[in-house]
């Protein structure tokens, strides 16, 4: 988990930045779901979890994983399928998950994370530990019965539940406005008296003192809550997906850089030099390294594998 | 004269009952509308009531005991001195009512 | 009618399931049991009665309307070591919990290296008995071909008790599935602690011209077509298999090598039923035998009771199909 600072966000967001982009770079990339220009949302939510707290996501799950601390290098060996990921490399970026180190993880299905979530808050809940379960999920899950249903069972029962919509504005190719009525996704909230916000999830500031009020308050028993992040989606949705937005809407959604837009707030505020900025970049421009060296030199996993723990 | 009391069959979806608790022992008296015995089925407690005035004579199902819808859990009578026959099975059924509860 | 044969006592099928649940929740401080009307309204079929007195709201929890939230609670609340049993009315509406049950709670363990272990028990109730078309599946072939899944149905209240325990104690996903026209019966069950194995089935009734292997309420009816067939002198085998997934097969490959004649007996659809899995991994084994498959007609379930009946095995038309079996080629 990483410290509430900025500089240490500053460095989880190029982390995952740029362990995505060394990634694409691979033939042996595969079938990925990229983070660019969300980070902030992943980073700043990361911020407000305690170490035994679960952070559960989408299949957009590389910058959750990254910020929740997971060590790159194996996070990059399941990305490309080795056995010493977290999760053997059978789940991949789709299923990325390491309970231990407080990220339960990826569920690849759209909206199929958020009634587990409940479910570990509900364990949480029963045993009183006082840990929360942040799922994380985009606009495309919010017109599915699985998000009402959870925050009607949430709210009932008050379980220790912060849900986090990462609002890029797109569902694959379909925007917003096209697949779901309300125009505030926070206002989902509203019939089930969750507590909601809806903020810049572009500003990993922002995000980060959102998420900390929010997990405090569920934290403190009072139910569950509701933050949605509005961000941009630099990539097309997938790796697969081709792009389907304009070149000037792309540019228009490059100017928010999250990573930018701190880097430029923490060198105007006098808290990051120039050199320090630059060490910064070379110092995660080597942990990528590494992790790609570290992945590399996993072994694949052995045939008779696809039969392991099955069940 | 002396009766058998019984659950009266056929009941739908119902073979046999358990004897919860009898509400007096040999020599009560029970007028019409008392409880006399609570039985359990699969789907609810069956309370059965005295539909006149009877004495109950002799238990023939204990409680935790099972017996089949229409066979006889008591023998009861109008009046205590009426001697005890040797079988239940020949006797008249004695009038009651029954409600799921 | 005799109460208790050294350590055991008559019991209505649902005391069993109650008592097993009851056990469990002792046991494990923190397991929940979750379903509609299983608080204070003691279950649908009153197979929780006292549990919510005894255990309170936060261990018994009524749910609302939701197959799809409860069960994905189920699995999550499992998954972060809370063990759950949730209880679904109607097996009809397992369908609405597909996506956690088969998508997560099922591929868990796999998908992420085994560090994820779902126990959670799903309790299901199938079957047709004049509830209509939506009320009256069995529909617990869809789901012993899950990996990772483990689908189990007792025919009796002894395996209805042994099942649940061992299906409470499991590490991974359990589907139970018991049955409305079971709810009815009573039995004698031990009143020691005992666990009923999975993949284990039994013989209910021995045999030496034919085999019928069956599982759930369509043991009884089994039974019943034995009579009748005991009267022409054919003497059946009866296997109640009691889990489906994992099955059973050397004490099924063992019964037709003895008798030659496979039947199998479902209630739910023959096409891609338990019986159409059986009879293929039976002679793969054994190679050909004499194979018939009896389930519900092609169609859906009405709550009319004529069509009903029409729709459904009875002991006639098992005893048909055996009669058939053994005395063709003679």
């Amino acid at each position: 988990m990483i410290a509430s600072n900025d500089t240490d966000a500053l460095t989880a967001m190029l982390l995952a930045r740029g362990l995505e982009a060394v990634l694409s770079r691979r033939a042996d990339c595969g079938f990925q779901l990229l983070s660019g220009g969300q980070e902030a949302v992943a980073v700043g939510v990361a911020c407000a979890l305690l170490p035994k707290d679960q952070l559960l996501c989408s299949g957009r799950s590389i910058a959750p994983a990254l910020a929740r601390g997971l060590d790159p290098g194996s996070v990059m060996a399941e990305l490309i399928g080795r056995s010493s990921g977290p999760c053997l490399g059978r789940g991949g970026r789709g299923h990325l998950s390491q309970p231990s180190s407080g990220f339960f993880g990826a569920h690849a299905v759209v909206a199929g994370n958020l009634s587990i979530a409940a479910g570990v808050a509900l364990a949480m809940q029963a045993r009183g530990d006082g840990n929360i379960a942040v799922c994380l999920f985009g606009d495309g899950a919010c017109g599915a019965g699985a998000l009402h249903e959870t925050m009607n069972i949430a709210a009932l029962w008050r379980l220790p539940l912060l849900l986090v919509c990462d609002n890029n504005l797109y569902s694959v190719s379909t925007p917003r406005a096209a697949a779901l009525a309300p125009q505030r996704l926070s206002d989902l909230a509203a019939p089930f008296a969750i507590e909601a916000r809806t903020v810049d999830g572009m500003d990993v500031r922002v995000v980060r003192a959102a998420a900390l009020e929010l997990a405090t308050r569920v934290r403190r028993g009072a139910g569950p809550a509701f933050l949605e992040c509005i961000s941009r989606r630099f990539a097309s949705h997938s790796t697969s997906a081709r792009e389907t937005r304009q070149p000037q809407e792309l540019a228009a959604d490059r100017e928010l850089d999250p990573i930018t837009r701190l880097e430029n707030a923490l060198l105007s505020e006098g808290a990051l030099s120039a050199h320090a900025a630059q060490a910064l970049r070379e110092q995660v421009r080597a942990r990528v390294k590494a992790a790609c060296a570290f992945a590399e030199a996993s072994p694949l996993p052995v045939p008779h594998e696809a039969f392991a723990d099955v069940g | 004269m002396l009766y058998k009391l019984l659950l009266p069959g056929p009941i739908a979806d119902l073979s046999e009952v358990r004897v919860l608790e009898w509400h007096g022992s040999p020599g009560t008296q029970f007028h019409a509308g008392d409880l006399v015995v609570e039985l359990d089925t699969h789907k609810a407690v069956v309370e059965m009531r005295a539909s006149s005035h009877i004495v109950l004579r002799k238990i023939l199902i204990e409680p935790g005991d099972w017996q089949r819808v229409g066979e006889p859990l008591a023998i009861v009578s109008d009046s205590a001195d009426e001697p005890l026959p040797e079988r239940a099975e020949d006797l008249a059924q004695a009038s009651a009512t029954y409600e799921m509860v | 009618m005799s109460v208790e044969v050294g350590n055991t006592s008559r019991v209505f099928f649902r005391e069993a399931i109650c008592r097993a649940v009851g056990e469990t929740l002792d046991a494990e401080p923190n397991a929940i049991l979750m379903g509609q009307d299983v608080g204070a309204f003691g279950g649908s079929y009153k197979e929780f009665y006292g549990l919510f007195e005894r255990f309170g709201p936060a261990r018994v929890r009524d749910t609302p309307v939701a197959e799809s939230a409860m069960v994905g609670l189920g699995v999550g609340a499992a998954a972060a070591g809370v063990r759950t049993l949730v209880s679904i009315t109607y097996m009809d509406f397992v369908l609405l919990a597909l996506d956690p049950l088969v998508n997560y709670a099922a591929k868990a363990r796999f998908k992420t290296g085994g560090q994820i272990r779902v126990p959670m028990v799903v309790k299901v109730t199938a079957g047709a008995k004049g509830q209509g078309v939506a009320h009256s599946q069995s529909l617990e072939s869809w789901l012993m071909s899950v990996p990772g899944l483990q689908v189990v149905a007792p025919s009796n209240v002894a395996d209805a008790y042994g099942l649940m325990r061992s299906a409470l104690q499991a590490d991974g996903p359990v589907v139970y599935v018991d049955h409305k026209r079971l709810f009815p019966t009573s039995g004698l069950l031990s009143t020691l602690p005992h666990e009923v194995p999975f993949g284990l089935a039994v013989v209910s009734r021995p045999g030496r011209n034919a085999t019928i292997v069956t599982h759930s309420y369509m043991v009884s009816v089994a039974l019943a077509a034995c009579e009748q067939l005991a009267v022409d002198g054919i003497d059946c085998e009866v296997i109640d298999l009691r889990s489906l997934a994992p099955l059973d097969l050397d004490t099924i490959c063992t019964s037709v090598s003895k008798t030659g004649v496979l039947v199998t007996l479902e209630e739910g659809q023959v096409v891609c039923g338990v019986g159409a899995e059986i009879a293929c991994r039976v002679q793969a084994r054994l190679g050909p035998v004499k194979v018939s498959r009896l389930g519900a007609v092609p169609a859906p379930v009405s709550s009319n009771p004529v069509l009903e009946a029409a729709s459904l095995p009875d002991a006639a038309r098992v005893a048909d199909a055996v009669r058939h079996l053994t005395t063709e080629g003679k």
